[in-house]
């Protein structure tokens, strides 16, 4: 995870959550999105006609490619900040 | 129940971004009682984005016109303006912000309206460009500048305009190999920037800034070239670049192919107008400015009385017109509430500001030939899904006009509400680049929030 992140001292606390189900570790004020990007998990969602991986695009919460299910809430990864014991699914159509 | 979440203010602002905070800090100085609505985490906006707290500060390479962005975030955040985040605005009228924050339905009513809502990347559809990977030029300077998150390896920039610079600076921080930095915009076009750069001392500066930065990370801007396409298995691992003409139309014997793992787009801004429209504020198309934009007088005042707007929603113009003129939105309101009068210095630095990015961006405008890149299954509306085939075709049945293609295919109908495809589909699914896109239907809610939220909406 470090890789992917700033070199740096982080003293911000891990924030745990489970994304389909495996646990990722991101740190508090990162947004689902980001957390997943550094976690090396790009892909956020199925596309409707093909099931085609979809991600961030527009990383400001216009686009609607990063749709996740937080809790059962559709909801933009790019916009959702993470919380300790979140489940998080890939979305689907958005 | 839901009867307690309003909120009264003098002034409602929409947008935390350079425009919205000089706005609320001068509304608040003069005693003003200001609520500032946004989207984002943290005040600041796209371009002045600021990392978590606790995040490791490595050394992100800012530019010297970012000085006045932190000065004027500190001075925001020591000011009596209420700023509330993670606030989406929904509905609005003359004095009436609906909004949600926190699963919440809230209702802010107010005297005034400043809009200051800010822009967002216009995007060209190319191959592959639904691939997870492929980036806006604003997201990945989000992810490096907002999260301190690397975006990848090897990395691809393309676009249009002065916005590639930061993008590459700031990938070239993280310590991303840029590995193609490419400008559509042929050099000699670009040489119309010049007198805007050297007419104004601190965007001189800046491009020299920029230049200097540039040498260092190794990176070689290249002109009049662009991406003809991505490819990967389930992510970006390749891509296929070559040289444009004057309009921006590939030159396909040019292809070659390069390994990148990361790609950023950024072919300028399109202002963000929705709510201005939705309040009724006329609005009229600048090309060079990046579309449609709301109209304002010389002290910012929108069509509709009470309404104003400032910075990017009238014209792409950047952070330095958008603080000038948000202090000139706050002058105009406190010259009414409280009998001041506007001090000259204010309308005549907004107006220099804004001469000033207009000469510098008019050597940016959208090349028209950069929509030939999409062929016939490229999907051009990712909402919906539709190719651009099928919006040709809808095109050819149902007529040219933006709304007549949103209802023969559904592009433009999901939930980004045709930001993504809107200012490239007519154009597009016409096979005419030269056509200006219809003034989009703005319509409730502008950003989809939960039905709860609609369904308990305060009335007031």
């Amino acid at each position: 995870m470090s890789a992917s992140r700033l070199p740096g001292a982080d003293a911000r606390p891990v924030v745990a959550f489970s994304f389909e189900g495996q646990r990722v570790e991101a740190r508090a004020g990162d947004t689902v999105a980001m957390a997943l990007w550094a976690a090396g998990q790009p892909a956020l969602r199925a596309s409707s006609r093909d099931g085609a991986p979809r991600g961030v695009l527009c990383n400001m919460g216009i686009c609607y490619e990063c749709l996740v299910v937080v809790d059962g809430d559709t909801v933009r990864g790019c916009m959702q900040v993470v919380r300790e014991g979140m489940d998080v699914r890939r979305g689907g159509k958005p | 129940m839901s009867g307690e979440r309003i909120v009264d203010a003098d002034v409602g602002v929409l947008g935390a971004g350079p425009g919205g905070m000089a706005a609320a800090k001068a509304l608040a100085a003069a005693g003003l009682c200001v609520v500032v609505l946004d989207e984002g985490h943290r005040a600041g906006g796209q371009i002045f984005r600021q990392l978590p707290p606790g995040a490791p500060h490595a050394a992100i390479a800012e530019p010297p016109s970012h000085a006045h962005g932190h000065a004027l975030i500190d001075g925001f955040g020591a000011s009596k303006v209420e700023l509330r985040s993670g606030a989406s605005v929904w509905d609005a009228k003359p004095g009436r912000l609906w909004f949600e924050q926190d699963g919440a339905s809230w209702l802010l009513r107010c005297k005034h309206i400043v809009l200051a809502p800010g822009a967002y990347d216009r995007c060209i559809p190319f191959p592959g460009w639904t691939l997870p990977g492929v980036l806006t030029a604003g997201a990945l300077q989000v992810m490096v500048r907002g999260f301190g998150v690397v975006p990848g390896k090897r990395a691809l920039v393309v676009g249009s305009g002065p916005l590639l610079l930061p993008t590459v600076t700031a990938l070239a921080s993280a310590g991303v190999e840029v590995v193609a930095a490419l400008e559509a915009s042929s050099r000699w076009r670009a040489l119309r920037a010049l007198p805007g750069v050297l007419g104004n001392g601190a965007r001189l500066r800046e491009a020299l800034w920029y230049g200097r930065k540039l040498l260092t990370a190794g990176v070689k801007l290249q002109w009049g070239w662009t991406v003809f396409g991505v490819e990967g298995d389930g992510r970006v691992q390749r891509a296929t670049i070559g040289k444009v003409d004057a309009d921006g139309r590939p030159r396909r014997e040019t292809a070659r192919t390069i390994e990148v793992d990361v790609v950023g787009a950024g072919f300028g801004l399109v202002p963000s107008i929705e709510a201005g429209l939705l309040l009724g504020c006329a609005s009229r198309l600048l090309p060079a400015r990046g579309g449609h934009c709301l109209v304002v007088d010389a002290e910012q005042r929108t069509s509709v009385a009470g309404v104003y707007a400032v910075g990017e929603a009238c014209g792409i113009g950047g952070a330095e017109v958008a603080m000038a003129e948000g202090e000139l939105a706050a002058a105009a309101i406190v010259r009414l509430a409280r009998g001041a009068p506007i001090a000259a210095g204010i309308a005549r630095k907004a107006a220099r500001e804004r001469k000033a990015a207009d000469a510098l961006l008019r050597a940016f405008a959208p090349l028209p030939g950069l929509h030939e890149l999409a062929q016939p299954e490229t999907i051009v509306c990712r909402c919906e899904d539709v190719t651009l085939a099928r919006a040709k075709a809808a095109a050819a049945l149902h007529g040219g006009s933006h709304r007549a293609i949103k209802i023969g295919c559904r592009a433009g109908m999901g939930p980004c509400q045709a930001r993504i495809c809107g200012p490239s589909l007519q154009a597009l699914a016409c096979g005419r680049p030269e056509l200006p896109m219809d003034l989009p239907v703005a319509q409730t809610p502008l950003k989809a929030v939960r039905s709860e939220t609609i369904l308990n909406a305060p009335e007031g």
